[in-house]
């Protein structure tokens, strides 16, 4: 059986481990939280490497990618660099073809058009489908400065999302990666709306990104609204039921009620194929995804009342 | 002046002149004391609503302090070193909420980055 270990630095609760069988081959899709402790989450792949087929980051990006410059977080580049005999992953591959396929799936479906207005939460993280909302000429805000800085400013195209990228990031990857983005118990607080934010969300048709970036100041109410991500589980699926959210589009496929993160569908692929990501490239990568026949799973939630 | 002073000043009027730095930080308001760590003069600089003042009225409290040498403090507010590497080697010490370290590196970027 191949085996791929998501090494995340989530919190622990959210931790599940899955069996599919994939293109006739049995495989297990583990996630492993370390609560946000980057040095545990270096021990772990030190412990995995040369014992699973793929390693998974979680919870974490190891690139970003803006106007067409790819900048490299710190903490995820080291961690990758602890494996020596394992392929590690990002999910960056599947984030550049089977996210962005998705949006244009969805238009093509007439899910979404130039009439959609879209939030965001943070482009350079998903850059394939940042590209492909601005390809299918969708409204859309990017809300980087916003989810990630707190800075109440919408940044409404692919070019001006770049220019802040390319002032901003360079030095902003090298910060602990905690400073940006909700790891460990961080994961497990409820919702904090913030009326800072509150107008985004409510102008939105769909919300799409990154979920815990998305969940960190949910509103309590999206009635109506669709939203477009992956990794979440029942419990978040009941909390947008609950929030009035409409349609919920996940972009991976949903294994026991769990969407898995990118990383996980990007290592499942390695696995699958015992070549490393750089060998497979996009093509290769597309060719497992269409066997696969993965796309877009959407989950038409019930409204409370 | 010294070079602190000159790099503060210089600092100031370049995110006054930045519209759009300013709405980006229109809900931020915060009082900073910049204080070398080798004994020279401390500045207070002010951050009201986008518009930034600085001066040496240092009563009060501060809703964040920044620490280093001042040679260090007037190459991070003249642009000529960025503020992560002193802050990551901690010879710049930033006593504030983390979401102010993070804005107040965001304000250098904004002026100085690329």
């Amino acid at each position: 059986m191949k085996e791929v270990v998501s090494v995340s630095l989530g919190s622990r609760r959210r931790d599940h481990t899955a069996r599919a069988t994939l293109l006739g081959e049995e495989i297990s899709l583990e996630r492993r939280g370390t609560d946000g402790d980057l040095e545990a989450a270096h021990a772990l792949i030190r412990e995995l490497d040369g014992k699973v087929d793929a390693i998974g980051l979680g919870g974490l990006d190891v690139y970003l990618v803006a106007g067409g410059r790819r900048y490299v977080v710190e903490d995820g580049r080291r961690l990758t660099e602890e494996a020596k005999v394992t392929p590690v992953v990002d999910g960056s591959s599947i984030k550049n073809t089977l996210e962005r396929d998705a949006v244009l799936r969805l238009a093509a479906m007439g899910v979404i058009g130039e009439s959609t207005h879209v939030l965001m939460v943070s482009g350079v993280d998903r850059f394939g489908m940042a590209e492909a909302f601005a390809r299918v000429g969708c409204q859309t805000i990017y809300g980087d400065l916003m989810f990630t800085a707190g800075i109440p400013y919408a940044v409404k195209s692919l070019d001006e999302l770049a220019e802040l990228a390319r002032k901003i990031l360079p030095e902003m990857s090298r910060l602990p990666l905690s400073m940006l983005y909700p790891q460990g118990k961080a994961q497990e607080v409820e919702p904090v709306p913030d009326p800072k934010f509150a107008p985004y969300y409510e102008e939105a048709d769909l919300i799409a990104g990154d979920w815990h970036l998305i969940r960190k100041h949910l509103p309590t109410w999206l009635g109506g609204k669709t939203v477009l991500t992956n990794t979440t589980t029942k419990d978040d699926v009941t909390l947008l039921r609950e929030r009035g959210v409409r349609t919920l589009i996940t972009t991976t496929p949903v294994i026991e009620g769990r969407s898995f993160g990118t990383n996980v569908m990007e290592g499942a692929i390695v696995a699958l194929s015992g070549k490393r990501p750089e060998e497979l490239g996009e093509e290769g990568f597309r060719s497992y995804l269409e066997r696969l026949e993965a796309g877009p799973t959407v989950e038409i939630l019930e409204d409370p009342a | 002046m010294s070079a602190l002073g000159e790099a503060l000043a210089s600092f100031r009027d370049r995110v006054n002149k930045d519209a759009r730095l300013r709405d980006m930080n229109r809900d931020w308001s915060r009082l900073i004391r910049v204080e070398p760590s080798d004994g020279t003069e401390a500045f207070r600089v002010s951050y009201q609503e986008g518009v930034m003042e600085v001066d040496r009225t240092l009563e009060g409290s501060f809703d964040i302090v920044l620490r280093a040498p001042e040679e260090v403090l007037a190459r991070v507010f003249s642009g000529e070193a960025s503020p992560t590497e002193p802050y990551l080697d901690g010879s710049l010490t930033i006593q504030g909420s983390q979401e102010d370290v993070l804005r107040l590196d965001f304000l250098s970027l904004m002026i100085w980055g690329e």
